[in-house]
């Protein structure tokens, strides 16, 4: 007797849907691995491993944060280290910091220089800089736009530890573009 | 002598403390509606608070504008259907 294909038990509407996201998790695989060739292996173990589990997707429910979190487990299994991070509970600390840097930033008169400059080299260069678990906070939450509760379900952490590494990433990222905007010499700012 | 959060003792039901501590959380669409809108009562009076507030903004944009848009390539589509094929998880 001939086996049928593992194919032939795979619903049309899924494969349909999970292929409808390959752009999403392709930018999600380019943000999380550093060049273009780990993030193409990352994208095609991901749809394997998807395939592979259909079935533990939940039908109706978001298969472009499923696939999300398919590509960060991957991502972080290829790098053969799992994450030792102490959560970080006081996000509100977090965000009072951030408020803190401002003010001495607009004392410093850097805070008015950097908005003159195109950031966005800056940007990726902070971004690929940033160590996880921080960066995939970020990027989730910031540049893919999921709430709170979207990243929770993804990296698989409470809503309080997605806010303390978001909360800190954007510390982080602020820190570097403030030190892109001083090694640009404007006027206004001025080397400590 | 004042601090980054002494710019108003109580605006609303928040004090520039309790806002601040807060303000991403605003940024980002996540407080109660009771909440959202004592925030934005403070930032109404608080001027210090509203300079910041537009800090993270731009901050925020700036960070959100840096999505990369190019969509997957050609080639890299192809791989992936070529590699579901090969494992028959693809008819």
């Amino acid at each position: 007797m001939i086996e049928a294909p593992p194919s032939a038990d795979i619903s049309p509407e899924f494969s349909q849907a999970a292929l409808g996201s390959l752009d999403d998790v392709h930018r999600f695989a380019r943000s999380l691995a550093r060049n273009k060739a780990d993030a193409d292996d990352l994208v095609q173990e991901t749809y394997l491993r998807a395939f592979r589990s259909w079935r533990t997707f939940l039908p109706g429910s978001d298969v472009r944060r499923w696939l999300f979190a398919i590509c960060r487990n991957v991502f972080l299994r290829s790098r053969e280290r799992e994450e030792r991070f102490t959560p970080l509970e006081d996000e509100g600390g977090e965000t009072l910091k951030a408020v803190e840097q401002h003010a001495a930033w607009r004392r410093e008169g850097v805070e008015a220089a950097v908005w003159r400059l195109d950031l966005k080299a800056a940007v990726d260069r902070a971004l690929t800089a940033l160590q996880e678990p921080f960066r995939s906070a970020v990027v989730l939450v910031d540049l893919e736009d999921h709430s709170y509760d979207d990243a929770s379900a993804i990296l698989e952490v409470p809503v309080s530890t997605v806010k303390s590494r978001l909360f800190r990433g954007r510390r982080i990222l602020q820190e570097h573009l403030m030190a892109f905007a001083r090694d640009a010499g404007l006027p206004g700012t001025r080397h400590d | 002598m004042t601090d980054a959060f002494s710019h108003a003792a109580a605006a609303g039901t928040l004090n520039c403390r309790e806002a601040m501590a807060i303000l991403w959380d605003h940024l980002d669409g996540e407080l109660s509606p009771e909440r959202e809108a004592a925030m934005r009562w403070h930032l109404e009076v608080c001027r210090p608070c509203l300079e910041h507030h537009r800090f993270e903004r731009a901050f925020l944009d700036t960070v959100a504008a840096a999505r990369d848009a190019d969509p997957a390539s050609p080639a890299l589509r192809q791989r992936v259907m070529d590699a579901l094929r090969s494992q028959g998880l693809l008819p």
